[in-house]
């Protein structure tokens, strides 16, 4: 029903918009830890290469030592240098020709590649784990020097860095999805007055317009050109409905004249032969009169916006009423009208009395005139829920299931019922009436014969 | 009586003044709104018949027109649009009664009867009607013929009201479903005829002289 689509609508546009925030926030705090871990390396290893400087610069130095001074002079200088602990994070290591270490801080020499330059080892010292970038250098005479730095310094300032930039994130994180969440919710309000204007004119209420904010953004433009597009359906319409007014003042004018002549010709004749012929002539011609007039009628209340202005009524009154209409008729072919209806003031709903009645009798003309004779047909009107249930059962041949699609087309008559009078317009009016009023109709089986369902909702939804 | 018929179309204005003459009225005819305005400010008429489309000046101007002047005269509007809101319409304006092309003859003569009655009354309401020996006491809703009581529904009642009202002036099938019953709809057969020969059983059966009658291609008439 139209009240459930709308919701849908509603629901999926809203979800559309959260998505497009998730996807801004998402695609936002991606960039932000691309670029973060970006920026760790660059800077992780431009503090490398300031340690390696440093430590090529302290090892050019002992290398200069060794060459000057020979080797006794190297290791004076190492142990020197470890003893007074001048810089606590530089550290040394000197191997004999069989690659034992002799002199340094270290026992061993960290594992490495053989023939590396450059190593990096981790120090299990006691305050904590520490890197160490150090240098290899084989000595003239076979043995290797190992000079390095701890890293202690830039590592900390990594760290800082790493904090800093976690704690950004987490910023930035809360504020994207606060943006994100706002902007959401700004497109769906922006979206939504568009979206019930659209509904409520899709429904009828073609006088409707998008309202207007006067800023010219993207919203406003679209705003703006479906209001043109709108006033552009209306003028089409009012264009088809004046046109319809002017063809049944144009061909019903004719047919008029047709009509008086007959009557005037009739008014001279006596009860004779031709008096007959005239008689059955005026019929005729007030049988399409009145077939034009049906059609007529059932494009206006198509045309017809739904009915959110009309007065409240009881539609057990109508029910009443329609049947006491027909009661007699149905006696003349003893068939019995039978009414079930809800209790009193259960039955009030939104509608148009005149169209409504003649809905019912439209109803029961169709269910009298295929009742077979001293049969019975039952009205019921019940209340279920939100909306009045109107069912009109007889026990006539009924509308074979293929079939009952068709029913509702305009001069759509069932082959076996051509004979008998009528427009082929009663069912199309019957629906046209019930969709103005939001309802549904629905053919069924009497098993046998024919059952009518109508629901009505008490208070047609605008959205 | 004198007419004043405003209607554009020359053969529906021809057989409608036709009709008039024959019923015994003097039929003024103008072609347009603008003659017809003037003919109904100028001269003094019983009523008028006013078509509701007219070349000019429009037929619900031209009414609207005259009622602001303060002219009374009963108007029948005639018009090609069979809706409720244009009958609505043309009833706020000031029309009297309204009637839907295409019509019958009858339908126009009965229709105009009534408004003309309807003008001329006025003072007290009758709390009794009587046609011949047939009697209806609208304070006890009660209907005898003769000496005898006759039991009636509450829609029969009013049916039978509206024509002992209209006595010996033929009713319309339209004009009853318009006066008895509160919707307007298109009935979609004889109906009406079932209700009223239903109350003929009622009021005729017995009695050597038959009170309600049919007219044939018109309606129905209530007279001895």
């Amino acid at each position: 029903m139209r009240f459930v689509r709308a919701r849908r609508m509603r629901l999926s546009l809203r979800s559309t918009s959260a998505r497009l925030a998730l996807a801004v926030t998402a695609s936002f705090l991606l960039a932000f830890v691309l670029l973060g871990i970006g920026v760790h390396y660059a800077v992780s290893a431009m503090l490398t290469q300031d340690a390696r400087e440093l430590v090529r610069v302290d090892a050019a130095g002992l290398v200069e030592v060794y060459r000057d001074e020979g080797r006794a002079a190297l290791l004076g200088e190492l142990r020197e240098r470890i003893a007074t602990d001048e810089d606590p994070d530089a550290v040394y290591a000197l191997t004999a020709t069989d690659g034992r270490v002799v002199a340094g801080d270290y026992r061993d020499l960290p594992t490495h590649r053989q023939g590396a330059r450059w190593i990096e080892f981790t120090e299990h010292g006691a305050d904590g784990d520490l890197r160490v970038v150090a240098q290899l250098q084989r000595l003239s005479d076979g043995t290797t020097l190992l000079t390095g730095t701890r890293t202690r310094s830039q590592d900390r300032f990594l760290a800082l860095m790493l904090r800093t930039a976690l704690a950004a994130l987490l910023v930035a994180a809360t504020l994207g999805a606060l943006i994100g969440w706002l902007t959401s919710r700004w497109v769906s309000r922006r979206l939504r007055h568009l979206d019930d204007t659209a509904v409520r004119v899709g429904s009828g209420e073609l006088g409707l317009r998008a309202r207007l904010d006067g800023s010219d953004d993207a919203f406003d433009r679209l705003a703006r050109r479906f209001n043109g597009m709108l006033d552009r359906i209306e003028e089409l319409l009012g264009g088809v409905r004046h046109a319809t007014d002017h063809i049944a003042h144009d061909l019903r004018t004719p047919l008029t004249r047709l009509r008086n002549r007959l009557e005037e010709l009739r008014r001279r004749q006596d009860a004779d032969e031709a008096g007959t012929q005239l008689d059955a002539a005026i019929g005729e011609t007030d049988q399409l009169l009145h077939s034009f007039g049906a059609l007529l009628r059932l494009a206006r209340i198509e045309a017809q916006p739904p009915v959110h202005d009309e007065p409240v009524l009881d539609l057990s009154e109508l029910v009443r009423d329609a049947v006491e209409l027909y009661t007699p008729i149905a006696a003349e072919r003893g068939i019995a009208l039978r009414a079930n209806l809800a209790g009193s003031g259960e039955t009030r709903l939104r509608g148009d009395a005149d169209q409504l009645f003649q809905m019912l009798v439209n109803l029961l003309d169709n269910a009298v005139k295929y009742a077979p004779a001293a049969s019975e047909v039952a009205l019921s009107l019940q209340r279920e829920r939100q909306a009045l249930v109107v069912r009109v059962d007889d026990r006539g041949p009924g509308i074979p299931e293929a079939d009952r699609e068709r029913a509702f087309d305009r001069f759509q008559r069932m082959e076996t019922h051509r004979g008998s009078p009528g427009t082929g317009l009663g069912l199309s009016l019957v629906r046209a009436i019930v969709q103005r009023h939001g309802g549904q109709i629905g053919l069924g089986d009497n098993v046998p014969g024919l059952r009518v369902t109508l629901v009505l909702p008490t208070e047609p939804s605008a959205r | 009586m004198r007419v004043l018929l405003v209607e554009d179309d020359p053969h529906t204005a021809g057989f409608i003044a036709k009709g008039l003459r024959e019923d015994g009225h003097a039929v003024d005819h103008a072609g347009n709104g603008k003659d017809g305005l003037f003919l109904a400010t100028t001269e003094r008429y019983d009523s008028i018949v006013l078509d509701r489309m007219l070349p000019g000046l429009d037929g619900l101007v031209v009414l609207q027109t005259l009622r602001g002047a303060g002219n009374r005269t009963p108007v029948l509007l005639l018009t090609a649009l069979g809706e409720v809101d244009h009958r609505v319409e043309g009833l706020r304006a000031g029309a009297d009664d309204y009637l839907v092309k295409p019509f019958a003859y009858a339908e126009l003569s009965a229709r105009l009867d009534s408004i003309l009655r309807r003008g001329q009354a006025g003072g007290s309401e009758p709390t009794r009607l009587r046609v011949a020996d047939l009697e209806l006491d609208l304070l006890s809703r009660e209907a005898r013929r003769g000496d005898k009581r006759i039991e009636l529904q509450p829609r029969e009642f009013r049916l039978l009201e509206y024509l002992m009202r209209q006595a010996e002036r033929v009713v319309t099938r339209t004009m009853l479903l318009e006066a008895v019953w509160d919707y307007h709809f298109d009935p979609q057969t004889n109906v009406i005829d079932v209700h009223i020969s239903r109350l003929r059983q009622k009021i005729d059966q017995g009695h050597a002289r038959p009170l309600l009658h049919t007219v044939r291609g018109a309606g129905y008439r209530l007279g001895a």
